[in-house]
């Protein structure tokens, strides 16, 4: 590597384009985080203006790996929304819920635990918003019959979601996005991440139930009405909800073993959702298409575009050379640097957009690293790997810290107002703050511990 | 035959920091024709006299049914005494909270046919009649606009009262 490389590879030409693309950029950014217009507008209406001044030609945004859409990713939710939708109508997880409430045999502690573990466990296979949305009415419904306060059951389904989420490839959208820019595999989240939030966990239910163990109690009279739900009742479609076990445990095979077929994600989970639609028998599929969440795709396919634009233009690569001056190439400092920044920023904007913005951040930063590298050397780096995981515990874990850190606080949040049960950002961040920190502060123990003290 | 010939003219009507209880009562026993035999909506108007919204007795369903309950299929997995239970707590709600806001209505010179082209297309079964001044002067129920197409398939004057 001659001195010469190294110049040229930091360097960003920074003329007219570099300049337009950057604001673009900016100001969608900010309109983003404002709320002022709708994200998926800002996100739609950015790639536009990127792609109309011509940041970005239309080839690059639909074709190109490096600065267009990733259709890996978009294919992976899409069809993965299309699965859930098919089996929600079967009764399955209402099934799952009044099962794991009995289970608590009608203690709120206990029912509470065991629904914040069903929960994560859920949202590791599922998006959290989905898990969410499938437990929390149950579990509303549970307090009701209970006559407890629901707030904390909520606010502890919405922080398990995003926990849990952060174990698996499909679990969270930052990860599927993470695993998709770096290559990494079902398998490879399975053995790095799946560990300790197994941990995490841990710590949480004895955390919840240090905050609210001894604030929830009932009635036994109350207990009874738990013990006489039946849970088979749920079950409306046995014979769908059987071709929908099949084919979830084929496309969940699929996903342990896509690295070895050589498969990407979206290719086991799109041929998943082809069979089930096949298999239901549904004569319009408009209506399940329907309830795919457009808006989000789209949210997606207009970040990408955005995000391909300020890489072109070399802004990412700026970035990513500021990065490294600060942390001077040490790359335990900037794996710690990466993690609690990127809980910080998740905390409070969309880690969708910002893990968006990292992926070609940390791809340019190990560029510059190890400038003779290229494709999976390069992003399977002994060095770099820990930064991925980094990436993706702090952007994922980073959600629980406000109401709006992530999408399923979002969506607690929205419910609970429904009900006439506010629970303000002061409140939600009361409680989500200092666990994010406490799981932070656990998954740098364990990232530290795992790759820079033992190495393994 | 236009709506202002067929509406039942306007005597009551809600205010939109009535609570449910008392809006539930008014729903009970309001006029309708000569009788008081209750109606199922009136519509909600303003200080000024403004049309704000319906409420229908659909709504006070609604205002017993948690909202999460919207979200799956939990029916099955409630317990004898719920309903009271939220009636209760339901019973202090200000209408406002809880009526239709966005209201589908007709002008006093519409055509019968424009009357039953609103209530299909939006799936109502009763709309407030308004004044060139937008004011509300009555309201058209369905079993009114039921009993003109019955008279006329009867061919006698006698299918309904007007």
């Amino acid at each position: 590597m001659t001195h010469e490389a190294v110049a040229n590879s930091t360097q960003v030409i920074m003329g007219y384009s570099f300049w337009i693309a950057t604001g673009i950029f900016l100001i969608a950014y900010a309109i983003i985080v404002s709320e002022k217009i709708h994200k998926t507008i800002v996100a739609i209406f950015g790639a536009g203006v990127m792609l109309i001044l011509k940041i970005l030609e239309q080839h690059e945004a639909f074709h190109v790996e490096e600065f267009g859409i990733d259709w890996n990713v978009i294919f992976l939710l899409i069809s993965m929304m299309v699965i859930i939708n098919l089996m929600r109508p079967t009764g399955v997880f209402e099934y799952i819920a009044i099962k794991s409430a009995k289970w608590g045999r009608g203690e709120p502690f206990r029912i509470m635990a065991i629904f914040a573990i069903v929960t994560a466990v859920l949202s590791a296979f599922l998006d959290n918003v989905t898990t969410v949305l499938l437990i929390v009415p149950v579990t509303i419904l549970i307090a009701d019959a209970l006559q407890v306060d629901a707030l904390p059951y909520l606010i502890s389904c919405a922080l398990a979601s995003n926990i849990g989420g952060t174990a698996t490839l499909i679990g969270d959208p930052p990860n599927i996005m993470i695993a998709s820019k770096a290559q990494l595999n079902f398998m490879d989240f399975i053995y790095h991440l799946s560990p300790v939030i197994i941990i995490t966990m841990v710590f949480y239910v004895f955390a919840i139930k240090l905050v609210w163990g001894k604030k929830l109690k009932t009635r036994d009279e109350l207990k009874q009405r738990i013990m006489a739900m039946s849970e088979n009742d749920a079950i409306k479609d046995p014979v769908m909800l059987k071709k929908s076990l099949f084919v979830l445990a084929l496309v969940l095979t699929g996903f342990v073993f896509h690295g070895v077929l050589h498969f990407q994600p979206a290719t086991i989970a799109l041929f998943g959702a082809g069979l089930l639609l096949l298999l239901s028998k549904t004569h319009e599929p408009h209506h399940i298409l329907a309830e795919v969440e457009w808006p989000t795709i789209f949210f997606f396919m207009g970040l990408f575009i955005i995000i391909g634009g300020v890489v072109k233009v070399g802004l990412i690569k700026w970035m990513s050379v500021q990065v490294l001056a600060i942390t001077q190439g040490n790359m335990f400092a900037t794996s710690m640097v990466v993690m609690w920044f990127s809980a910080f920023a998740s905390a409070f904007i969309d880690n969708i957009p910002y893990v968006a913005t990292m992926n070609p951040l940390i791809v340019d930063m190990a560029k510059q690293l190890w400038p003779d590298l290229s494709g999976l050397s390069l992003l399977h780096h002994a060095d770099l790997m820990p930064l991925w995981w980094s990436l993706a515990l702090g952007a994922c874990l980073g959600g629980n810290g406000t109401a709006i850190g992530a999408s399923a606080n979002v969506i607690v949040v929205g419910m609970s107002e429904k009900l006439g049960k506010r629970i303000s950002f002061g409140k939600f961040m009361l409680y989500g703050m200092p666990m994010m920190v406490m799981t932070v502060i656990i998954a740098t123990v364990y990232v530290w511990l795992r790759y820079y003290v033992l190495k393994i | 035959m236009k709506a202002k010939d067929l509406m039942i003219p306007l005597q009551e009507y809600l205010k939109p920091d009535n609570t449910l209880k008392e809006a539930a009562n008014l729903l009970r026993i309001a006029q309708r024709g000569e009788e008081k035999i209750g109606v199922k909506a009136l519509p909600v108007l303003d200080s000024s006299g403004n049309l704000a919204g319906i409420l229908s007795i659909g709504d006070i369903l609604k205002a017993v049914h948690p909202a999460y309950m919207d979200l799956m299929n939990l029916g099955r997995f409630a317990w004898d005494g719920m309903v009271e239970a939220f009636a209760q707590k339901a019973a202090g709600k200000k209408v406002r909270d809880l009526m239709t806001a966005k209201v589908i209505t007709v002008k006093e010179d519409a055509t019968l046919m424009e009357c039953i082209d609103y209530m299909l297309k939006n799936n109502v079964k009763r709309v407030p009649v308004l004044n060139k001044e937008t004011r509300v002067i009555g309201m058209l129920y369905e079993r009114d606009v039921f009993y003109e197409i019955t008279k006329t398939m009867l061919g006698d004057n006698t299918g309904g009262k007007k």
